[in-house]
């Protein structure tokens, strides 16, 4: 008894389970829902990141102030400086207008003490020529009227100081007007309005044509070829289920097409397809079952085709082994009961194999056509959305538009679309399958 | 069903094959034809085979360093997906916890979610965290792909394990974490080492992370850097062939040592046994 250990600290059964499923929580939450929320939020902001006034999500307005410190000390100067240049007494008294209203926005502005303490701090740093990286400090929120009032006032200011530079006889007086002008032009340009915009995208793009037809071209991709590689697999399927030899080599050659990439397997059917080059279109076109080999990638009906044609080569494969360990589980005595009863092959196949055989059959409708409904890269690499978006799916369009336009906004409304999409396919399926999906994976 | 195979089953079987393996003949005949052989030619076999192909598509751009990266983004990510799965699926097969149901859904939700509605978010936080064009860059949203599969696939390995092995792991006084590291483990290892091919697989394959995240050409991956050696003014066949068959070997090979273990991971999710 001396020498046996003191009991060390241990979870019990349920507290381990919990510690053991709550890592992968936090990622599939950090790594999916957090990214999923955050593309519904970006889609109601009109959000750019080419666009330095549009680059960032803003609820309220902002103001740049790196920028606007650095013109407010010189729009004083110029100001003053005018002041004496003036010829008319009305130019005189516009000037000082546009002085006593800058001056008293300035002022509203710094009343608010965090602003003025951040003023402060980005005039002593540019006083001695440093950048304000600091984002906390390069941005700062403001009231939304005051901005809104503000950035009105300066654009008014810059009208009416280019009309006395237009009406001013003197020409570089003209040109020193226009300066400032050009000057308090900027000045309000570093004033950000709020781009929050709700559902604006939306409505533009319900009534987007090119949506829609990016839609159709999606769905119909997706109907045609899981139908035909549904039947195909299941002819393939029910042909192979049966002991021969050469088991191994076939289903080595049947899993290769489903291993390789999809980018890989792209670039290979655009050879097969090329129009000069490409031996598929060469041979149905001395088949006349195509009218010219370019057909195949430079007509939007050849596009679709040659999508489709990829896809069944890459995927029916996958789709006949799901269903071939489908079939291998349906017991043979009642093909053998049936026999005695004497039922043919139809009838077999109707009354034992397909009800049977359903199950196996819906679960892997649901994964294909979710693996079709998102499809990206064979369109990308195959046909790059063309010829004239004849072939672009909907997660080709947001693309598009998320990095080839930078436009953040718009682009996550398109992926919104395609999640909305994708979660009622799911519900569908699902119900449809229902508990079993779930069998054999909780006690 | 115990039909016999006659000549009309083999017949079909070798056209079959014949059928599903025709691209990748075809491109690997067009590989070792010389580079003046390939347009508008339709002659199967070249008399005088080249590797000329096989040199340009090596120099003209960085295929092996293609390849390196995804090896290495393609094993950190089954590594990490193992390690977080294994516990995961224990727990939701084997351990009395609550919500099983819930979250179970939950993986299965977050493997349907679609790459497009994902990207941009994870875009500007990779960019944030300064891991554009780095290892680490692809893996951590590698794990929205890899992470749901693993799990999805591994519970129904530990739910094949006899319970019995736990309850007398338990009268013989080993605490849950023991049994789970030494007795549950080492038997779901060969499910273990199945998911792992397929994990790897699915990672391997990915392209809409690795196109937008890792855009400089040392850092890009496979599937990018292949769909890369077409320009805007040519199409160098010979060298996408040549770059083709060098980078399916390596699937080709993987499938071949492990087909049985590959359909029984890809059925495992589909079939009630």
């Amino acid at each position: 008894m001396g020498n046996r250990k003191k009991p060390r600290f241990q979870l019990n059964e349920k507290q381990l389970g919990y510690a053991m499923v709550i890592p992968s929580l936090i990622l599939v939450i950090v790594v999916v829902l957090w990214p999923v929320a955050q593309s519904f939020w970006n889609s109601l902001f009109d959000y750019r990141l080419n666009d330095p006034a549009r680059s960032q999500l803003m609820l309220n307005s902002n103001i740049d102030l790196e920028n606007y410190v650095d013109n407010y000390f010189y729009i004083n100067n110029q100001l003053e400086d005018l002041e004496g240049k003036a010829e008319k007494d009305e130019a005189k008294s516009t000037i000082a207008s546009i002085k006593e209203g800058v001056n008293k926005y300035h002022t509203k502005l710094i009343s608010n003490e965090e602003i003025k303490a951040k003023v402060e701090k980005v005039d002593e740093l540019l006083m001695n020529f440093k950048p304000v990286t600091n984002p906390e400090l390069k941005y700062t929120e403001v009231d939304n009227d005051l901005a809104a009032d503000y950035r009105k006032a300066l654009k008014s200011y810059e009208e009416d100081l280019t009309a006395i530079a237009e009406s001013s006889s003197d020409e570089e007086a003209g040109q020193k007007f226009q300066q400032t002008a050009d000057l308090i032009g900027s000045t309000s340009e570093t004033i950000l309005e709020s781009n929050f915009i709700g559902l604006a995208n939306y409505g533009k793009y319900l009534k987007d044509k090119r949506m829609w037809n990016s839609i159709w071209n999606t769905t119909f991709f997706t109907v045609v070829s899981v139908a035909l590689e549904l039947v195909l697999g299941l002819g393939i399927a029910l042909l192979i289920n049966r002991a021969f030899k050469g088991r191994g080599l076939v289903r080595a050659s049947v899993l290769i097409p489903w291993a390789i990439p999809t980018a890989v397997a792209a670039m290979m059917w655009g050879f097969l397809y090329d129009g000069q080059s490409g031996i598929v279109g060469h041979y149905l076109e001395v088949l006349h079952i195509i009218p010219d080999a370019s057909w195949l990638l430079s007509t939007s009906e050849g596009g679709m085709f040659s999508i489709i044609l990829a896809d069944v080569w890459k995927t029916t494969p996958y789709m006949a082994l799901l269903l071939l360990a489908g079939l291998q589980t349906i017991p043979n005595s009642l093909y053998e009961a049936s026999d005695v009863d004497g039922a043919n092959k139809m009838q077999q196949f109707w009354s034992i194999t397909l009800p049977l055989l359903k199950s196996s059959i819906l679960v892997a409708l649901l994964f294909r056509t979710l693996d079709a409904f998102r499809v990206f890269d064979l369109i990308y690499v195959l046909t790059g959305g063309g010829p004239a978006n004849a072939t672009e799916s909907i997660s080709i369009y947001a693309y598009k538009t998320l990095f080839a336009q930078q436009n953040f906004g718009e682009g996550s409304v398109l992926s919104v679309i395609v999640f909305l999409c994708v979660a009622i396919i799911s519900f569908v399926y699902v119900k449809l399958i229902g508990s079993e999906l779930f069998a054999g994976r909780t006690k | 069903m115990n039909r016999r195979a006659g000549i009309g089953f083999y017949v079909f079987l070798v056209v079959f094959v014949f059928l599903v393996m025709f691209p990748f003949i075809w491109v690997f005949l067009t590989s070792i034809k010389a580079p003046g052989e390939i347009f508008s030619s339709f002659k199967w076999f070249t008399s005088n085979p080249s590797l000329e192909s096989y040199e340009a598509a090596l120099t003209n751009r960085p295929l092996l360093r293609y390849m390196l990266n995804s090896f290495v983004v393609s094993a950190l990510t089954t590594v990490l997906a193992l390690v977080f799965a294994s516990l995961t699926s224990y727990a939701l097969t084997r351990l009395p916890i609550k919500g099983k149901g819930l979250i179970l859904g939950l993986v299965l939700a977050a493997s349907m979610f679609p790459q497009i509605a994902i990207i941009s978010p994870m875009f500007n936080l990779i960019t944030d965290l300064g891991l554009r064009n780095s290892y680490l860059g692809l893996v951590i949203p590698y794990i929205t792909i890899s992470l749901p599969l693993a799990i999805w696939i591994l519970s129904t390995f530990f739910q094949k394990i006899p319970f019995e092995l736990e309850e007398s792991a338990k009268l013989d006084g080993a605490s849950p974490f023991q049994t789970f590291r030494k007795i549950i483990f080492p038997l779901a290892a060969p499910g273990v080492f199945t998911t792992g091919i397929l994990v790897f697989i699915a990672a391997w394959n990915e392209y809409l992370f690795a196109l937008t995240i890792n855009s400089d050409d040392l850092w890009r991956t496979v599937p990018v850097g292949i769909s890369m050696y077409q320009s805007q003014y040519s199409i160098p066949w010979g060298d996408i062939s040549a770059a083709t068959v060098i980078v399916t070997i390596p699937i080709v090979i993987l499938v071949l040592l492990f087909q049985r273990r590959i359909v029984s991971g890809l059925t495992s999710g589909s079939v009630k046994e």
